[in-house]
């Protein structure tokens, strides 16, 4: 397998939400590639429309009163938008995954975790009782759960936050899928269990050669964890680069804005940075583009105000979708969903396939 | 090994292993609960005991008062009132049961398929339910009942069921008329619960909507089905007694409080107190019993009355 298939290809996906209010466009034309083995970070605010684009690519986007209306998911080479429902059942779990932000209530109360997980299990593969109960005791040793024969007879409620995260991170694996979206996996722990979540994560990418697209809103943890981040703002992709160009050189003044509003060590200072405004209501989105009324290169100007633009490669592997970066007039329009970016951490080797 | 786990052991933190210790310390709750029990043994074993207490005629004996011989006198056909009184325990509690056997599988069946699907369907169970429930209680009960006047199920075979006379007829009437309540409550519950993550997180993993339905989210709304099942006994039980004093309860021949307090409201001008005494004695008791049972039920199953 070449280094640079996509393992998913999402392309030109909307999914909107017809309200009493109107029609709240959540995912207006988002497109990336997510390549084998990355940490593929999905960034932005509350709102943004993050959440909604994981859910679209698993389909459980709440209908009513959303529905994803253009767009292809592409995993593996299947087109899961035009899966039956049956079909698309099959590919939950098996193939891609998902975990939540909320691990105390991800778990029902009424069963014990070692029967959720067989549970999953036998949705995909036909085993026997013991061999089911095996594999989902195999599978919480592996997500770092000590005693895991004795967990496995638990109720959720006797497990704390991490150990429950745990849980839901093992049972998303127990049928092995090539990629896990996980959701804001960390933000409802604390930080030192958020490390070793973390830490969890990146062992388990290594040793199965899991995909793992995160959506998250904090930097911290893409700064640790991801290959490949997408920036999301009102919608769209602003921003997409593999993690080290963006940290460097963010070219998005929405990025450039998130970076400034960062608390750095050694740096004295009394209130933190903002970016002025707050997110635009996705009812009433600003015309051109999104960001105008708070930014600070484009507030005032013209073209902003009236015309959107589109994500262009204005380096090689680093999309952007902004009028005054520099550049940007001439760059090619390129197509983010074509290709994985190719990202390989400096300091460490992955084994090639 | 627990690390978290609470003191007292793994099922002392459980929603039913709480609700058990919590109705353990509570004295009156201990005590009703063992009146029904007391009520229920009583209405296994009668029959048995006294089986041909029907045909029991003494014309000696008639309208006798509380004697030594007969505790609660005798009816107007001889026969012991303490023994009819006992024997209708056995009528009441298979009302009772029955009834609620039938209503609150059904109330909680339509209840989750309306609240978990929404949509049409929804809509539809609504209009079922919104029909059925504005129209008088007693007026439905008595309209199913003469519906049901010549209807005999399954006849010629050991399940022969005489709607119109038997003591079917009037717990499928009640139980067709009393699941509306438990609709309503695991509708709305159900509503709640679908939102929740844990069914999210099982759709991600590729679980069917029907195994999430009746896996996931029905054993969270069991508790409302086991209150509103010791709640509507005792709406039966009243229900049983009043259709059998109007005469469209259960037929001549089978014991019940209802049939007595009616067959006795021309007794109480002459003077003859017992039998009335007797069944309305037996009816309060039990239904005094069961609304404790139920309500203490509901304090200790409901997380919302919680304290602490």
């Amino acid at each position: 397998m070449s280094e640079n298939a996509a393992i998913l290809t999402v392309r030109g996906l909307q999914t909107h939400f017809f309200t009493m209010d109107g029609v709240v466009k959540a995912v207006d034309g988002v497109s990336f590639a997510v390549g084998r083995r990355q940490t593929f970070a999905l960034v932005g605010e509350s709102g943004c429309g993050k959440s909604v684009t994981a859910l679209s690519i698993m389909r459980l986007v709440p209908h009513p009163p959303g529905r994803i209306v253009a767009g292809e998911v592409l995993l593996d080479g299947t087109s899961l938008l035009a899966l039956r429902e049956r079909q698309m059942r099959q590919v939950r779990g098996a193939k891609v995954s998902m975990i939540f932000q909320e691990p105390m209530t991800s778990l029902n109360p009424v069963y014990t975790v070692g029967n959720q997980i067989v549970e999953a299990i036998r949705l995909h593969q036909r085993l026997p009782g013991r061999r089911a109960r095996d594999q989902a005791v195999a599978v919480l040793s592996q997500v770092g759960i000590p005693d895991p024969a004795q967990r496995y007879k638990e109720y959720p409620h006797q497990l704390s936050g991490g150990m429950r995260q745990r849980a839901m991170i093992a049972m998303a694996l127990s049928c092995d899928p090539d990629l896990l979206i996980a959701d804001e996996p960390t933000t409802a722990l604390d930080v030192t269990i958020e490390a070793q979540i973390l830490d969890l994560l990146k062992r388990l990418k290594a040793e199965r050669g899991l995909t793992i697209m995160l959506i998250t809103h904090d930097l911290a943890v893409v700064a640790e964890t991801a290959d490949v981040v997408a920036v999301m703002y009102a919608s769209k992709l602003v921003e997409l680069a593999d993690v080290q160009a963006l940290f460097q050189r963010p070219l998005h003044p929405y990025t450039q804005g998130l970076f400034r509003s960062l608390p750095r060590l050694g740096q004295k200072k009394r209130r933190l940075e903002t970016i002025p405004g707050s997110v635009p209501n996705p009812l009433a989105f600003p015309a051109g583009c999104k960001f105008h009324p708070r930014c600070l290169i484009g507030a005032g100007l013209e073209r902003c105000q009236t015309a959107e633009p589109p994500l262009r490669l204005l380096q090689p592997n680093h999309y952007a979708a902004c009028w005054e970066c520099p550049g940007y007039a001439e760059a090619p329009a390129g197509d983010p969903a074509a290709a994985p970016i190719p990202y390989h951490p400096p300091e460490q080797n992955e084994p090639a396939d | 090994m627990t690390i978290s786990g609470a003191p007292g052991g793994a099922d002392a933190r459980s929603l039913w292993g709480d609700a058990a210790r919590r109705l353990r310390r509570d004295k009156a709750a201990v005590a009703c609960f063992a009146v029904v029990v007391l009520y229920a043994l009583i209405a296994v074993v009668c029959p048995f005991v006294w089986s041909d207490w029907a045909d029991s005629y003494d014309y000696d004996n008639i309208n006798r008062p509380p004697s030594l011989t007969h505790p609660m006198g005798t009816d107007e056909f001889g026969r012991s009132v303490l023994q009819k009184t006992l024997l209708g325990a056995s009528t009441s509690m298979t009302v009772g049961f029955m009834a609620n056997i039938i209503a609150v599988p059904l109330g909680i069946v339509l209840g989750a398929v309306a609240g978990y699907y929404g949509g049409r369907l929804d809509d539809l169970i609504v209009w079922f339910y919104t029909t059925v429930a504005s129209i008088p209680g007693l007026i439905r009960l008595i309209a199913i009942k003469f519906a049901f006047a010549e209807t005999v199920l399954f006849a010629n075979t050991p399940f022969e069921m005489d709607l119109g006379h038997g003591m079917s007829g009037v717990y499928i009437a009640l139980g067709m008329m009393s699941w509306v309540g438990t609709c309503r409550l695991v509708r709305a519950e159900v509503m709640k619960i679908r939102e929740l993550d844990y069914v999210l997180a099982a759709r991600a993993v590729g679980t069917p909507s029907i195994v999430i339905l009746f896996r996931h989210v029905v054993p969270n709304v069991l508790h409302i089905g086991i209150i509103n099942f010791s709640l509507g006994f005792v709406g039966a039980i009243s229900a049983e007694v009043m259709l059998s004093y109007l005469g469209l309860g259960v037929g001549t021949g089978i014991p019940s409080w209802g049939a007595m307090i009616d067959a006795a409201k021309m007794d109480l001008v002459v003077g003859r107190w017992w039998e009335i005494t007797s069944a309305v004695a037996a009816t309060f008791l039990i239904v005094l019993a069961w609304n404790i049972v139920g309500d203490r039920l509901r304090d200790a199953l409901d997380p919302r009355l919680r304290t602490a």
